[in-house]
């Protein structure tokens, strides 16, 4: 399919910009604009057949929109995007150009089954490509080679945890058998031992002759196997590092373009600020929670002024918690209460008892849980205060146009103006706002559900000294991540969840990433296990 | 049982589970029809039958497309479009003596397909909103319709009028439906179709995968213009004249008949199966009617029935699938007790 594309006679132009005949992807001054956001300023670099070329940079640094570029999802504004055979002027040109891309929106079509979102566009307009049988045992291969087990094809992807949904949109551009493979932060939904499976997967397909882009800000695993990296800052490519030059602390450094913040050990906080001593009754207190009918309950009592963090393997119920917390999704059994500032114990059961008793939640999913991407960033800041900031029904924006500020200002959000749709912000700035809009409601405790995922580190590290300053002022943080990194010197306690069910909970010198990993997959003691059959 | 049987089966519930609460209703009408209508079951009766309910079959199968390619579309100018095939061959064809029916077929698939090519078009090509395309659709013909006639009059060649006169049950009316069957049984093997669907559940996921967007929309429109086209041809077969009021109402009566077939308006859900099935819930339905005496009042009872059923039987299928009756948690994968 994709061999035709690409035989057919060139201009002799392009030929001849295409000096080395291994450059695959050739990007000049690629420039993009959303409205009064400049997403791409000029951005530049090549890829080469048979390589791992990552594409790093903080939220917000243009490199999802490049990776959209290239797949064909927006034209460039000015600059040229070539391919072997021409220009993606569409996702579907850009397929038979032999690009698959892999979104970081996990992209599928509900109420179908496994099977037929993989073979989504894959094939011409008339007939299916090959027999059934046929297609079947390619599913099957693909599958196994990244699971290591086949995938139920006739289920319906409605019924999948988020990380095997993941597997399914990159099953589906392995299928099309593309030349180059873009992984728009593609692990962002996977757990670890998911990751390390598809940085295997990436590089026997390197092997086999692949362009492998990865656009990720997930630095730490590039090192071991990027083959080169471009660095983008605000729109711009500022250099590609090659081979060993790519390591942690260079990467940061040009992300950031701060070589003071980041330099050794940095990726750890300072120390968890100190809980006041004495006895202190909980505020948050579940007792006999079973989060579904049939699994093992479980008792846990969150004091004042402390940050606990959650975590599991994927979909092992640490969400769960978060969300009985916030009233969003009650547990089957037990009791969840919330100590309100006044000291009353009120007993969560919905939503807004989570309200009445100050509980603020964050969710990390903000297409699906936070944000209105059509309405302003002001209406996105201002929705639950709607509600309280009124008077005689008419609403004060006034008051909600200074509560924008302070959170604004305390958390140095970065925009053009507040009327502007909350989409034209970067993914680490929509999430300043939602934190912002937890906050102005003065919460007593903050559930956090994931929200460092897909932003950038400089935001991730105000995100901690946040809640380190909400800490010291008493207030209580249930911190669900997917990267127990987050929890080191910030977290006085980690709680870790096994099927459904709170596993055990560490304190002290026992969070570490060896000992929270440990318990993850199930070893009490906090020695590290070997064996990672409970992968998914 | 081998894997490959029950892949076939699962196959077909997810494929068709949509179905199930019409095919249910179906068995109830049945019933009915059996107690207050029991002429319905002889030859004569399934005849009379057939070429009554054929014109509905078909517009049903007509909108089928079109909702399942999503964005809530639904095509209003269904009725009048089915009308404007019925007065344009009376008046335009058959008048000035064109009598021979590979034209007329010819003429009524060929303008149908035009005009929701043309509709395909404005939604897909201009992003223009559905509801205010088919809306505008409707209004203009309904005004077309008028202006060719503005009373029914007219008269259709021997050949036509016997498609129109129930004689047999293998009548050439049941030759259309099934040929209309196959066709659709053909297009849903191809990927267009399966593009179509994907299109349906999900814009962005079928663009970002390469599905062209404007093509299948249109596509799903020139399908249901052949449909159109049909439905008018068997339409004009069944009054025997050119009626420029009818279609109208029409459109209502065809909608219900495709929510009553299980297909989403939301887009991906449905398919053939539903729209035969809804189509025929609806004549039974006001047949069924017809063998009480309403007097005045009866045409009035008979959407007032179908507004009621049409609720019920979406609540049922809302619950049903609720309940886990339906779906299951076996594995993750949709059951059909049915």
């Amino acid at each position: 399919m994709t061999a035709e594309a690409t035989s057919g006679p060139q201009d002799a132009s392009k030929t001849a910009r295409n000096d080395n005949v291994d450059d695959v992807i050739c990007v000049r001054d690629v420039r993009k604009a959303f409205g009064d956001t400049k997403a791409l300023q000029g951005c530049s670099f090549t890829a080469r057949r048979g390589e791992v070329h990552a594409i790093v940079g903080e939220n917000g640094s243009g490199k999802s929109t490049l990776a959209k570029i290239i797949s064909g999802v927006f034209p460039a504004d000015s600059g040229t995007v070539e391919l072997q055979g021409g220009t993606p002027s569409s996702p579907a040109h850009a397929r038979t150009l032999g690009v698959a891309t892999v979104f970081q929106e996990v992209l599928l079509a509900e109420g179908m089954t496994v099977f037929d979102n993989l073979f989504i566009g894959a094939e011409g307009p008339r007939t299916r490509k090959g027999p059934r049988a046929e297609q079947l045992r390619r599913v099957a291969a693909v599958f196994t080679e990244l699971l290591g087990e086949a995938l139920d094809p006739y289920g319906l992807v409605d019924d999948l945890p988020l990380s095997m949904r993941q597997w399914v949109t990159i099953a589906r551009a392995l299928l099309s058998e593309p030349r180059v493979l873009i992984l728009d932060e593609s692990t962002a939904a996977l757990d670890h031992s998911g990751a390390e499976r598809l940085y295997e997967a990436v590089v026997r397909l390197k092997a086999a002759g692949m362009c492998v882009l990865i656009v990720t800000h997930r630095i730490e695993e590039l090192t071991r196997f990027a083959d080169r990296a471009t660095v983008l800052r605000n729109g711009v490519d500022v250099g590609t590092l090659e081979g060993p030059q790519i390591t942690q602390n260079r990467l940061l450094e040009m992300m950031t373009g701060d070589t003071a913040h980041f330099g050794e050990g940095a990726a750890t906080a300072a120390l968890p600020p100190p809980v006041p001593q004495g006895e202190r009754a909980p505020v948050v207190r579940a007792s006999g929670v079973r989060l579904r009918h049939g699994a093992a309950p479980f008792d846990l009592d969150v004091t004042d002024g402390e940050i606990v963090g959650v975590i599991g393997l994927d979909g092992q119920g640490q969400a769960g918690l978060i969300q009985a917390v916030a009233g969003i999704r009650p547990a089957a059994e037990g009791t969840i209460t919330v100590a309100d500032r006044k000291g009353n114990e009120l007993r969560i059961t919905r939503q807004k008892d989570a309200a009445d008793a100050g509980v603020a939640y964050i969710p990390g999913d903000r297409k699906l849980e936070g944000t209105f991407p059509n309405l302003s960033i002001l209406e996105n800041f201002g929705m639950p205060l709607f509600r309280t900031q009124r008077s005689g029904g008419v609403i004060r924006f006034g008051a909600v146009q200074k509560a924008f500020e302070e959170q604004r200002a305390a958390l140095s959000i970065r925009l053009n103006r507040p009327s502007a749709p909350i989409g034209t912000l970067s993914g680490g700035n929509q999430q300043k706002v939602l934190i912002g809009r937890a906050l102005a409601a003065d919460p007593g405790v903050v559930v956090l559900n994931d929200p460092t995922r897909g932003v950038d580190i400089s935001a991730k590290h105000s995100l901690y000294d946040l809640l380190r300053r909400l800490s010291s002022q008493g207030s209580t943080v249930l911190f669900l991540s997917s990267e127990i990194v987050e929890f080191i010197g910030l977290c006085h306690r980690v709680a870790v969840f096994r099927d459904d069910s709170l596993f055990t909970t560490l304190q002290g010198e026992q969070i570490t990433v060896d000992g929270v990993l440990a318990a993850m997959f199930g070893q009490a003691d906090g020695i590290p296990g070997k064996e990672k059959e409970l992968g998914s | 049982m081998t894997v490959k049987d029950s892949s076939l089966l699962r196959r077909f519930a997810d494929r068709h589970g949509y179905a199930a609460v019409p095919l249910g209703l179906l068995v109830c009408l049945l019933a009915l029809a059996a107690v207050r209508g029991p002429h319905l079951f002889t030859s004569d009766g399934a005849a009379y039958a057939i070429v009554s309910a054929a014109p509905l079959i078909m517009a049903t199968m007509a909108l089928t497309p079109i909702a399942m390619a999503g964005r809530g579309g639904v095509d209003l100018a269904i009725g009048p479009l089915v009308g404007f095939v019925n007065v344009g061959l009376v008046f335009w064809l058959i008048k000035s003596g064109v009598t021979s029916p590979l034209f007329i077929i010819a003429f009524a698939i060929g303008v149908s397909v035009l005009f929701e090519v043309v509709q395909g078009l404005l939604i897909a090509g201009l992003r223009l909103q559905p509801v205010i395309v088919t809306l505008s659709g409707f209004l203009v013909l309904a005004g077309v319709n008028l202006m060719i006639t503005d009373r029914p009059d007219g008269m259709t060649p021997a050949w036509l009028t016997a498609w129109g006169t129930p004689t047999s049950v293998l009548s050439p009316a049941t030759g259309v439906l099934v040929a209309g069957f196959v066709m659709w049984t053909l297009i849903a093997r191809t990927s267009f179709f399966h593009n179509l669907r994907v299109m349906g559940f999900n814009e962005r996921t079928a663009y970002a995968s390469g599905v062209p967007l404007v093509l299948t929309r249109v596509g799903a429109h020139a399908i249901a213009g052949v449909y159109a086209g049909l439905a008018g041809v068997l339409y004009t077969a069944v009054i025997a004249s050119g009626d420029p009021a009818f279609g109208q109402q029409y459109t209502l009566i065809v909608v219900t008949a495709l929510l009553l077939g299980g297909i989403s308006v939301g887009g991906g859900r449905g398919g053939a199966l539903g729209a035969v099935v809804g189509a025929i819930d609806v004549f039974l339905i006001s047949d069924a009617l017809a063998t009480f005496d309403f007097g005045a009042g009866a045409s009035f009872v008979v959407q007032l029935v179908y507004g009621l059923i049409l609720v019920l039987a979406l609540a049922v299928g809302t619950v049903f699938a609720r309940s886990g009756l339906r779906r299951r948690p076996r594995d993750g994968r949709v059951e059909v007790l049915a």
